[in-house]
C-alpha cells in the first residue's frame, strides 16, 4: 500500500511516497533526483549507494525507506566537508569511471569524522573501512592515499 | 606544455561528487522501463512462445519477440559465417540467460511481472557445457560450423619460424596444462541503454554505456533496418568498461526496438545478476603447452594446444583466440612456435571482449613455464627473462614490428623495487617472490577503418577550446588526455578545454576505445587536428602581427612583443561560423596490417607496450590462503601523457589481474551461473590488496603520439603468472589453474606433506544412507530430481499464474512492543530487523508474504545491558557495529569476529538477532536454483554435484549441504550464550547450542521473536580467540574457529570451548577435544592432533571440500596460538 513517508534528506524535510519494500536508494534517485546514489547491485554488496543515516554509512539500496527515522545525507549534501576530499580524490587518482565514487566519498567523509582508534595505523584502518565499497577501476591505491592524505592534513 | 603533467580529470568536481549523468540517471526523456525474459535452459528447442497475457498486463507498453525482427536477423559481430546470434531467440536457446522476450512497461516491476507471464514451452536438449563435453564423441552440436568439426567454430593451426631447429636445440622441456577461467568484468555500472524513437523524423537516439558508439550504431541500424544516419548516440557518462562495453551487447538493440515499438523512450538497465550471468565474460582458455630451452637458458620452442571456450555464440571469440595465441610468438624470440588452437562452442553465456583479450590466458602458461625452466636450469627467473628478451626494431615471429622495447628496464625496476636479490637470499618461511612479463599492442588493426581516427577541434570567441571525438571514455581518462593534447598544441590551459565524445551528430568518425587504442589513435587524431588548427591560427596572427615566428601560449598567439588572443583570431577568421573556428581532420595510420582469417602473422599495432610485474606473497600453510604483501608493476609506456592516469591504469589492471589470480571465476552448474552476485564473487576489496607500486619506465616511442604507448590492457597480463610463480617460490606448489584459491593450495600442500584423511565410514552406520544417496547422485539421481522432481515443487519465484493474480496489499508493521510483534506475526509475516536481507530476498524471490514486521525500534530489543554479576544481555536489535564497540574490551574475540562480518555499512544496520537467524548462504539456495530447501523434497541439492568447495558442510550434512552462516553464532557459542525468545505463548530461554536445528534453521516458530542474548560472566572472564578463513574481506566464513578457555597463571587451561563454524550444518563444538585439553597446558601440535582426530571421526566431506577440514584444523592451531600468547588477546 503506498503511503506518504517523511524523510529528512540533506538538511531538508521532504515527503515521499513509499511501498513497504521501496528502498531508500530508489526514493532518493527517483523521487528526489539525488542520482549520486548509484544502483550497482541492489543487494547491499558493493557500496555504490552508500549514504549517511544519522552520520553512519549505510547501504541505501537495501534499506526500506519507511524504516528510516534519522537524517539522510548523500554526496550532494556533503557540502564543503567534501571539498578537500574531492580535490584529493582527483590528485591521487582515486576515481576513473566515477560510478562508485560518490559512495566512496560519502563513506570517506564519515571515516574522516572519526578519531583514529589508538594503536591503529591509518592506512590499514582506511583499507578495512573502505572494504565495503567496491571499486573495479583503480586498485584502491588512489582512494586510500586520498583519504589518508586528507586525514593527515586535517589532523 | 601539458604533456606529461599530472593534471586532474577534466570533470573531477562533478565526477567525484556523483553529479555526472550515467544512462540510468537521465530524467529526460521521460521513459518506460524494460526487462528481459531469459532462457532457464542451457540448450532447448522453443516449442511455443505466447506473449498474449504479458501484453495485457498492467503498465505494459510493448512486448518484443523474434517476430519483431526479420526471420534471418543476426548480429554482424565479426561478420560472414561467424555471424550467428539472433537479437531474440527464435526456435532454439543455447545458453541459460539467452534473451527470448523483452518488455517495456511503466515500471520495472511491471515489466518483470510481464516477463513472468509469458508462456514458453521448451524441449530441453542435451547441452555441451564444457570444452571437454563439446568435443567428446557423441556431443550434440550447437551450430553448423564451417570448420567441419563438431562444436569447433574456428580452428587455427600454424608453425612460425623454424620449429625443427627449435626441437633440435631443445635440452630442457617442460610441459603442462593451464586453465585461465571465465571471469567477469564486474563493471560497477551495469550495462544500460536509454533509447528514444522520433517517429516523425525517423531517428533513433541512444544514450548507452559503451566504449564504442560506432559499433552500437552499426549493429542497431543493421538489426532495426535503419541507415546509420538514423541512429544517433549521445554523450553520457560510462561507468567502467574493461572491454565489456567495447562492442555491441544485447541491451542496446532491445531498448531501441522497444522504444520504436512503444513509441515512447525506454530504459533497459541490466541487473547485477544479469551482468554476471547473462553478459559476456572473459573466454576460458585451456592451454596445453610445451616449452623448450637449450642448456644456456635460451628459449627455443613453444608448442601449444589451445582450446578456447567460445560460449554459445561467436561475438569476438575468433579474434580473442588469435590475439591470445599470438602471445607465443610476440615477446620472446624462440626458433619456432607450433600451435593448434580451437574455438569451442559450449552451451554457456558467450565470451566477450575483456581487457587483455586472450593474452592473460596464454601468458599464464608461458610465464609459468619460463619459471619452471629457470628452476630446472638453476637460473634466476629475472635473469632468464633478461637473456631471452626480444630486440628493439625487429619483427617477431607473429609479425609484430617492434619499435622501442624497454622490457629489460622493467625487469630491472622489479628487481630493484622488490629488493629481489636481498629477499631471495634472506627467506622468510611461507613467503615467496614471483615475476612475469607481458607485451601488448597500442591499438589493433582488427576491423576495417581501425587504422583511422578522425577528430575535430573548435576554438571559441571567448578563447575556450573544445575537442570532439567519436569514441567514448568509460573511465580511462581519455577525455582528459585529449584535453591535454589540444591544450599542448594550442597553448591554452587544459582547464579551458572542453571535450565532447560519443555524439552521432557532432563528433567525427572514430571506432572507439578498445584494443588499447584510445591514446594512440585519438591522441594522434586530436593532436593532428589541433596542430593544423594552430597553423591556421598562426597564419591569422601573422596577418595581424606581421610575418615571422608565432607561438601559441597562454591563450594567445605571440610574436615578439606583440600578441593577440585566440578569441580575437576566431573573430578575424573568415572560416569562423557563429563565433567558432573549427577544424576537422583524419588520422590514418600507415604500416599496420589487418588481422584477417587468411593470414597467420600481421603487424597489428603501430607500437607495442611492455611490462614486468613482481609480487611477494605470503602463503598460510594452515589454510592455503595467499596474501599479496608487495607488488611492483613496471611498465614501458613510452612517454606518459598524464602519469597519474597511467599509474591508475597500471594499478587498476594489476588489481584486476590479482583478483583473477586469487579469487575470481564464474562458477556454473548445469550451465547456469551460480555466483551471480558480488557477495559470491571474490574480487579484491581494498583490504585484500597491498599497495600496488606502479613504475613508469621512462622513455619515448617515435611511433606514438608525443612518444606514448598503450597501458590500459597491458597491466592485466602479467599478474596471473607473477602470483602463481610467487606461490611456487613460497611453498613449492605449482598452481596451473586459476584462481589460486585456498582449496587448491591446501590440497596440493596436503599431498606435498603426505597428509591423508581416513573417515572410516564403514563403521559409521548413521552415515550409510547419506553415503548411498551421494553415490546415486552422479549416477542418475541428480538428473531425475533436477529434470522431473523440481516440477513438483512450487518453483522459485512466483508462478506465471500468480503474476497477474490479485496480490494482497503489502504491509509494514512497526512493532512498538514485543507482544505487538508476535501478534502481528500470528497473522502471517516475516520479521525485519536491520533490514539488510528483506529487500534482496523480495526482489529475487517475489512470491512473498505480504506483511513485514519491523522489530528494530523495540526499546527492549535495542538495549545492551551489563548485569551486576558481570554478564551481559544483548538486545536482539543491537546492531553489529554497536556490539563490536561494546564488547571491544570485555570480549575482544567477539568484537574481532563481528568486524569480519560483511561491511561497515552492513554492520551499521544489521542486528544481532538478524545475524543469528539469517538463512543459509548456499549460493544455489540464494541464487535462484530450485533446490531441495527452496522447492521441496523432490528437488535435488545442487551442492552435491555443483561447486561446494567453500560454502558447504564437510561434517554431518544430510540432504542439504549448507551451513549456518552466522559468525556470531560460532563465537557466541564459545561464550555459552543463551537466547531469549518471545512467542505468543510467552518467553523461553534456550542455549545457543540448542537454538539451531539445521543450516541457518532455528527453533523459532512463525510467531517467535528473538528478544536478547545473554552471555554469562564466567564466559566473559575466559580468554578468547576467533579465526576465520574467508575468500575476501567481509565474506562469509569458508571456515572459522572460536576458542575460549580460562587460563591460570601456570598456563593451564580449564573451561575450554572449541567451536568450528561453517564446516557442519550448525556451529560445532568439539567437546572431546575440550575435555582432553581441560586441566592441561596444551601444546599447539597436540591440539591440532586432537582436532584432526575428531575431524576424521566425524568428517563426511564432499569430494571438493575435504580441504576445509585441513583449513579448519589450521585455524584451530592459529586460535590456540593466540590464546597461548598474550598478543592480541587481553583476557
Amino acid at each position: 500500500m503506498p503511503e506518504s513517508t517523511a524523510l529528512r534528506v540533506n538538511g531538508a524535510q521532504v515527503t515521499v511516497t513509499t511501498e513497504p519494500r521501496t528502498s531508500l536508494a530508489r526514493v532518493l534517485r527517483e523521487q528526489l533526483r539525488l542520482t549520486s546514489v548509484k544502483l550497482a547491485c541492489e543487494r547491499g554488496e558493493c557500496g555504490a549507494c552508500t549514504v549517511l543515516i544519522d552520520g553512519a554509512p549505510r547501504m541505501s539500496c537495501i534499506t526500506p525507506a519507511r524504516l528510516v527515522r534519522r537524517d539522510v545525507v548523500t554526496a550532494e549534501g556533503l557540502g564543503e566537508e567534501a571539498h578537500d576530499l574531492q580535490a584529493a580524490f582527483a590528485d591521487h587518482g582515486a576515481f576513473q569511471c566515477g560510478f562508485c565514487t560518490s559512495g566512496q566519498l560519502v563513506h570517506a567523509a564519515a571515516i574522516l569524522r572519526e578519531e583514529l582508534p589508538a594503536g591503529v595505523e591509518l592506512e590499514p584502518f582506511v583499507r578495512q573501512r573502505l572494504s565495503g565499497n567496491i571499486c573495479r577501476c583503480t586498485g584502491y591505491n588512489g582512494l586510500v592515499d586520498a583519504v589518508c592524505a586528507v586525514a593527515e592534513e586535517r589532523r | 606544455m601539458s604533456i606529461g603533467d599530472r593534471i586532474r580529470p577534466i570533470d573531477w568536481r562533478e565526477r567525484s561528487r556523483g553529479t555526472v549523468d550515467y544512462a540510468a540517471d537521465l530524467a529526460a526523456p521521460a521513459h518506460l522501463h524494460a526487462a528481459v525474459l531469459r532462457s532457464p535452459h542451457p540448450y532447448a528447442r522453443l516449442l511455443e512462445l505466447d506473449v498474449g497475457r504479458a501484453e495485457r498486463m498492467p503498465g505494459v507498453r510493448a512486448v518484443l519477440t523474434h517476430r519483431d525482427f526479420p526471420p534471418d536477423a543476426l548480429y554482424v559481430h565479426r561478420g560472414g559465417p561467424l555471424s550467428d546470434r539472433p537479437p531474440l531467440a527464435r526456435d532454439v536457446v543455447r545458453n541459460v540467460g539467452q534473451e527470448i522476450v523483452a518488455v517495456a512497461a511503466d515500471t520495472r516491476e511491471q515489466a518483470e511481472a510481464a516477463c513472468r507471464a509469458v508462456r514458453v514451452r521448451y524441449r530441453p536438449l542435451r547441452a555441451p557445457l564444457t570444452i571437454a563435453a563439446a568435443l567428446a564423441p557423441g556431443a550434440r552440436a550447437l551450430h553448423v560450423r564451417t570448420t567441419g568439426e563438431r562444436n569447433v567454430a574456428v580452428r587455427w593451426t600454424a608453425d612460425w619460424g623454424d620449429v625443427a631447429a627449435g626441437r633440435a636445440a631443445a635440452v630442457h622441456t617442460v610441459e603442462g596444462s593451464f586453465v585461465y577461467p571465465s571471469v567477469s568484468h564486474a563493471v560497477m555500472e551495469p550495462n544500460t541503454t536509454l533509447a528514444a524513437w522520433d517517429a516523425e523524423r525517423e531517428v533513433l537516439e541512444l544514450w548507452t554505456s559503451t566504449q564504442s558508439p560506432w559499433f552500437i550504431v552499426k549493429e542497431v541500424a543493421h538489426l532495426l533496418g535503419l541507415s546509420r544516419e538514423q541512429v544517433i548516440c549521445r554523450e553520457v557518462a560510462v561507468g567502467g568498461g574493461f572491454g565489456a562495453k567495447s562492442k555491441i551487447s544485447e541491451h542496446e538493440v532491445l531498448a531501441a526496438a522497444l522504444a520504436r515499438k512503444a513509441g515512447t523512450p525506454v530504459l533497459l538497465a541490466l541487473t547485477r545478476e544479469e551482468e554476471f550471468a547473462a553478459n559476456k565474460p572473459r573466454h576460458r582458455f585451456e592451454t596445453h603447452l610445451r616449452t623448450s630451452a637449450d642448456a644456456d637458458g635460451r628459449l627455443r620452442l613453444f608448442e601449444a594446444d589451445i582450446r578456447v571456450d567460445n560460449g554459445a555464440y561467436n561475438h569476438m571469440g575468433s579474434s580473442v583466440m588469435r590475439v591470445g595465441v599470438i602471445t607465443l610468438g610476440s615477446m620472446y624470440r624462440p626458433d619456432g612456435v607450433s600451435f593448434d588452437a580451437r574455438l569451442v562452442d559450449t552451451a554457456t553465456q558467450a565470451g566477450g571482449q575483456f581487457r587483455g583479450y586472450g593474452t592473460p590466458q596464454v601468458s599464464l602458461a608461458v610465464e609459468s613455464q619460463v619459471d619452471e625452466l629457470a628452476e630446472r636450469l638453476g637460473i634466476d627467473p629475472i635473469e632468464l627473462r633478461l637473456r631471452n628478451l626480444g630486440a628493439e626494431w625487429t619483427t617477431t615471429l607473429c609479425g609484430y614490428e617492434v619499435t622501442t622495447n624497454r622490457l629489460g628496464a622493467c625487469l630491472e625496476a622489479v628487481r630493484d623495487g622488490l629488493d629481489w636479490n636481498g629477499r631471495r637470499a634472506d627467506r622468510t618461511p611461507g613467503r615467496g617472490l614471483g615475476v612475469a612479463v607481458g607485451m601488448h599492442g597500442s591499438g589493433a588493426y582488427a576491423y576495417e577503418f581501425a587504422n583511422r581516427a578522425d577528430a575535430a577541434v573548435d576554438v571559441y570567441e571567448n578563447g575556450g577550446v573544445r575537442v570532439r571525438f567519436g569514441g567514448a571514455d568509460a573511465g580511462t581518462g581519455q577525455r582528459t588526455i585529449l584535453a591535454q593534447v589540444a591544450a599542448h598544441e594550442l597553448g591554452v590551459d587544459p582547464a579551458d578545454v572542453d571535450v565532447l565524445s560519443m555524439d552521432g551528430e557532432q563528433t567525427p568518425f572514430d571506432l572507439g576505445a578498445w584494443s588499447s587504442r584510445g591514446t594512440h589513435m585519438t591522441g594522434s587524431s586530436v593532436g593532428q587536428a589541433a596542430r593544423e588548427l594552430a597553423e591556421k591560427l598562426k597564419d591569422l596572427a601573422r596577418e595581424k602581427l606581421g610575418p615571422g615566428d608565432v607561438v601559441l601560449a597562454g591563450g594567445h598567439a605571440v610574436r615578439g612583443e606583440g600578441s593577440v588572443s585566440l578569441g580575437d583570431l576566431v573573430r578575424l577568421s573568415p572560416d569562423s561560423r557563429d563565433g567558432v573556428l573549427s577544424h576537422e581532420t583524419s588520422y590514418v595510420l600507415e604500416g599496420t596490417e589487418m588481422l584477417t582469417p587468411d593470414r597467420d602473422t600481421a603487424n597489428l599495432s603501430p607500437t607495442y607496450a611492455f611490462a614486468a610485474h613482481g609480487a611477494e606473497v605470503q602463503v598460510d600453510r594452515r589454510t592455503g590462503k595467499v596474501t599479496v604483501l608487495d607488488y611492483v608493476a613496471a611498465h614501458d609506456v613510452g612517454q606518459a601523457i598524464n602519469p597519474t592516469l597511467v599509474e591508475g591504469q597500471i594499478t587498476g589492471g594489476a588489481a584486476m589481474g590479482i583478483g583473477a589470480a586469487l579469487g575470481e571465476e564464474i562458477v556454473r552448474e548445469g550451465g547456469r551461473v551460480v555466483n551471480s552476485a558480488y557477495v559470491n564473487y571474490a574480487l579484491p576489496r581494498s583490504a585484500d590488496l597491498p599497495r600496488i607500486r606502479p613504475v613508469i619506465v621512462g622513455g619515448s616511442d617515435p611511433a606514438g603520439p608525443y612518444g606514448a604507448k598503450s597501458v590500459g590492457e597491458m597491466s592485466i597480463i602479467p599478474p596471473g603468472a607473477a602470483i602463481v610463480n610467487a606461490i611456487y617460490d613460497a611453498v613449492g606448489v605449482r598452481i596451473r589453474e586459476l584462481p589460486a584459491t585456498p582449496d587448491k593450495i591446501l590440497a596440493a600442500l596436503a599431498e606435498q606433506e603426505g597428509r591423508v584423511r581416513r573417515f572410516g565410514l564403514w563403521r559409521r552406520p548413521d552415515r550409510w544412507w547419506v553415503a548411498l544417496v551421494r553415490w546415486a547422485y552422479p549416477r542418475g539421481l541428480h538428473h531425475v530430481l533436477h529434470r522431473w522432481g523440481t516440477g513438483f515443487g512450487p518453483g522459485v519465484g512466483p508462478r506465471p499464474d500468480e503474476a497477474d493474480a490479485a496480490v494482497p496489499a503489502e504491509e509494514l508493521v512497526v512493532a512498538d512492543t514485543v507482544s505487538a510483534a508476535t501478534a502481528a506475526l500470528a497473522a502471517g509475516g516475516v520479521v525485519v530487523g536491520g533490514g539488510t536481507d528483506v529487500l534482496t530476498e523480495a526482489r529475487l524471490h517475489p512470491s512473498r508474504p505480504s506483511r513485514l514486521v519491523s522489530v528494530a525500534e523495540l526499546t527492549e530489543l535495542r538495549v545492551l545491558r551489563w548485569r551486576d554479576d558481570g554478564g551481559v544481555e544483548i538486545g536482539a536489535a543491537v546492531t553489529l557495529a554497536e556490539l563490536a564497540t561494546e564488547l571491544a574490551a570485555s570480549a575482544p574475540a567477539v568484537a574481532a569476529a563481528v568486524r569480519t562480518i560483511a561491511s561497515p555499512q552492513i554492520r551499521n544496520a544489521a542486528t544481532v538477532g538478524g545475524n543469528l537467524v539469517q538463512e543459509k548462504r548456499c549460493w544455489f539456495f540464494r541464487n535462484g536454483f530450485p533446490c531441495y530447501k527452496r522447492n521441496g523434497a523432490t528437488s535435488p541439492c545442487y551442492a552435491l554435484l555443483g561447486d561446494h568447495r567453500f560454502q558447504h558442510a564437510a561434517v554431518g550434512a544430510h540432504r542439504c549441504q549448507a551451513v549456518t552462516p552466522s559468525d556470531l553464532a560460532t563465537v557466541l557459542l564459545a561464550y555459552d550464550a543463551e537466547v531469549v525468545i518471545a512467542g505468543t505463548a510467552g518467553r523461553r530461554t534456550v542455549s545457543l547450542a540448542d537454538f539451531y536445528t539445521g543450516p541457518g534453521e532455528t527453533v523459532l516458530g512463525p510467531t517467535d521473536v528473538v528478544v536478547r542474548l545473554c552471555v554469562p560472566a564466567a564466559a566473559l572472564r575466559r580468554r578468547g580467540a576467533f579465526e576465520k578463513l574467508a575468500l575476501y574481506t567481509g565474506d562469509f566464513s569458508t571456515a572459522s574457529v572460536a576458542l575460549t578457555a580460562a587460563i591460570d597463571d601456570e598456563g593451564g587451561w580449564t573451561d575450554v570451548r572449541l567451536v568450528l563454524g561453517a564446516v557442519a550444518p550448525t556451529p560445532w563444538r568439539l567437546t572431546t577435544v575440550e575435555r582432553a585439553v581441560d586441566g592441561t597446558v596444551p601444546r599447539v601440535a597436540e591440539l591440532r592432533r586432537l582436532v584432526d582426530a575428531e575431524l576424521d571421526r566425524h568428517g563426511h566431506p564432499l569430494p571438493g571440500n575435504v580441504w576445509k577440514l585441513d583449513a579448519v584444523a589450521g585455524l584451530a592451531e592459529t586460535a590456540a596460538e593466540r590464546l597461548l600468547t598474550t598478543e592480541g588477546v587481553l583476557r
